[in-house]
């Protein structure tokens, strides 16, 4: 194994024990070393984050290691962010604006998707909690945004997604929308004419980027 | 000692609003709190909860209640002591914060510390019988709000919230549990327990694995089902009849304490009342 390879392994290992420290020197040495930039993404963070997704879908990890685990990938993704839109990838799959809709406070699961987005290219503008739609629209118009995500966590909230859904449309933005939260399911997804739906993390990270690529070729 | 069942849906159906803190109502129709404090004291309930789940200070401030910490537990408690029938207990009901401790979160054990020391010397002064801690899922945040329970001489039940998983049972933030339990008690708490989340069949084994482990009683307080999101709301697959058993069972595998989470009403504690008290006179 050369040098190279073991520097992605290290940045791998990284990620996923949540060292943000050590991702973030390693993404430096991967590049001072001439390592190319989209290499270290792919082969040495992205196996990391994927290493920690799959160990939080067997309930081997949980929410403080996932989330370390992705700010140990958004550190290194920082320092590798210049390289990376120097040579031309401009790493950012899309543009998402994300938040919980209005009257709900809740925002663990949000945060997390939030996270995962970021750690996964996505640029991610997150407006928090109880956000009304306007909010959304407004922000989304700002940066041109690929995917608005929002997020309900009471079946008392969930309305305020549909809303959205609604606003949306009538809004001429291109942005797709992805709903989710603990009681949103599949068929209230569709039943409010979102464009995906996603019940966990991982899977949104999956959903936006189908959605995003779906954008992208219009 | 059978606890009392849900509290949030009861107050839905007794009107109240939508995305509304439920502390709200201990100020604003403190009798239709005490109503449902009634129904369970009349089910058969030996304990019932204040309606303080939300009130420590950093929460309150979330619901437009902001500085009003010992009014609001003053106000529960009094409901809750005028609903008793006999000998009634009390317990002054502590629930998360709702803020995160790192790396979730930004908040720090000292703002918790402080924020439930708070609440539970306005339940303490307001004469609550014991404090109950529930619902938690940091280890560390719970063990604040027991330090802080204890420093009010009063007797502390602490419970938290665990799930199932291939490894065992742990919080979502990944605290196992029986370390956990065991950690509650050693920060002083008088019994220890897990509540919510898990449906009756499902918390049994949770008892089992729990009760041998932890020199204190233990409580359970499972959930009335698994939910499911209708056009009329949250409803709950359990029957009365099946979760009394369950609660039977709990018994069995050494719970000392145990009553009913989200989606459990009077009628789900009258059924355990009848079948706990069969079982007493076999």
């Amino acid at each position: 194994m050369n040098d190279r390879q073991e520097l992605f392994a290290a940045l791998r290992e990284a990620v996923l024990g949540g060292d943000d420290a050590a991702a973030g020197r390693l993404a430096g040495e991967a590049l001072a070393g001439g390592a190319p930039s989209l290499e270290a993404v792919e082969r040495g963070l992205v196996p990391g984050i994927h290493e920690a997704g799959r160990l939080w879908e067997e309930g081997e990890y949980f929410l403080p290691e996932l989330v370390t685990a992705a700010q140990a990938m958004k550190a290194a993704m920082a320092v590798l962010q210049p390289a990376l839109a120097g040579a031309g990838h401009g790493y950012s799959i899309g543009r998402v604006v994300i938040g919980t809709v209005e009257g709900d406070i809740h925002d663990i699961g949000k945060s997390l998707v939030a996270t995962m987005l970021s750690a996964n290219g996505f640029s991610v503008v997150d407006e928090g909690a109880g956000v009304p739609a306007g909010r959304f629209l407004d922000r989304a118009r700002e940066v041109d945004a690929d995917l608005v995500c929002a997020s309900a966590l009471l079946t008392t909230t969930m309305p305020r997604q549909k809303e959205l859904a609604a606003a949306l449309r009538s809004s001429g933005l291109r942005a797709r929308l992805m709903v989710g939260g603990a009681p949103v399911t599949r068929s209230w997804s569709e039943a409010i004419g979102a464009d995906g739906w996603a019940d966990n993390a991982l899977a949104a990270v999956a959903v936006a980027r189908r959605l995003a690529a779906s954008g992208a070729s219009d | 000692m059978l606890l009392d069942g849900g509290f949030g849906s009861m107050l839905i159906a007794a009107g109240l609003e939508a995305g509304r803190a439920p502390e709200w109502w201990n100020l604003e129709h403190p009798e239709r709190v005490g109503a449902i404090h009634r129904a369970y004291f009349e089910a058969g309930s030996d304990v019932v909860h204040t309606n303080t789940f939300g009130a420590n200070p950093l929460r309150l401030a979330a619901g437009g209640l902001g500085g009003r910490c010992r009014e609001i537990n003053a106000a529960a408690a009094a409901i809750a002591r005028r609903s008793r029938l006999g000998r009634g207990l009390v317990a002054g009901d502590v629930g998360p914060t709702g803020h995160m401790l790192p790396p979730l979160g930004t908040a720090t054990i000292e703002e918790f510390r402080a924020a439930f020391r708070e609440q539970a010397e306005a339940l303490a002064a307001a004469g609550v019988d014991l404090i109950s801690i529930e619902t938690m899922s940091d280890l560390r945040e719970a063990r604040a709000a027991v330090e802080a329970a204890r420093a009010t001489g009063l007797a502390v039940h602490a419970s938290m919230t665990f799930e199932s998983r291939p490894r065992g049972c742990f919080t979502i933030m990944g605290d196992p549990l029986v370390a956990s339990l065991r950690a509650l008690v050693e920060a002083g708490a008088d019994a220890v327990g897990c509540n919510c989340s898990v449906t009756s069949a499902a918390m049994v084994a949770m008892v089992a694995q729990a009760a041998p482990a932890v020199p204190v009683p233990v409580s359970a307080q499972p959930n009335a089902g698994a939910p499911t999101v209708t056009p009329d709301g949250v409803v709950y697959d359990a029957s009365p009849e099946a979760f009394a058993r369950d609660l039977a069972a709990m018994v069995d595998a050494g719970a000392s304490l145990v009553g009913g989470c989200c989606g459990t009403t009077p009628e789900f504690i009258r059924r355990a009342r009848s079948v706990l008290d069969a079982r007493e006179t076999r």
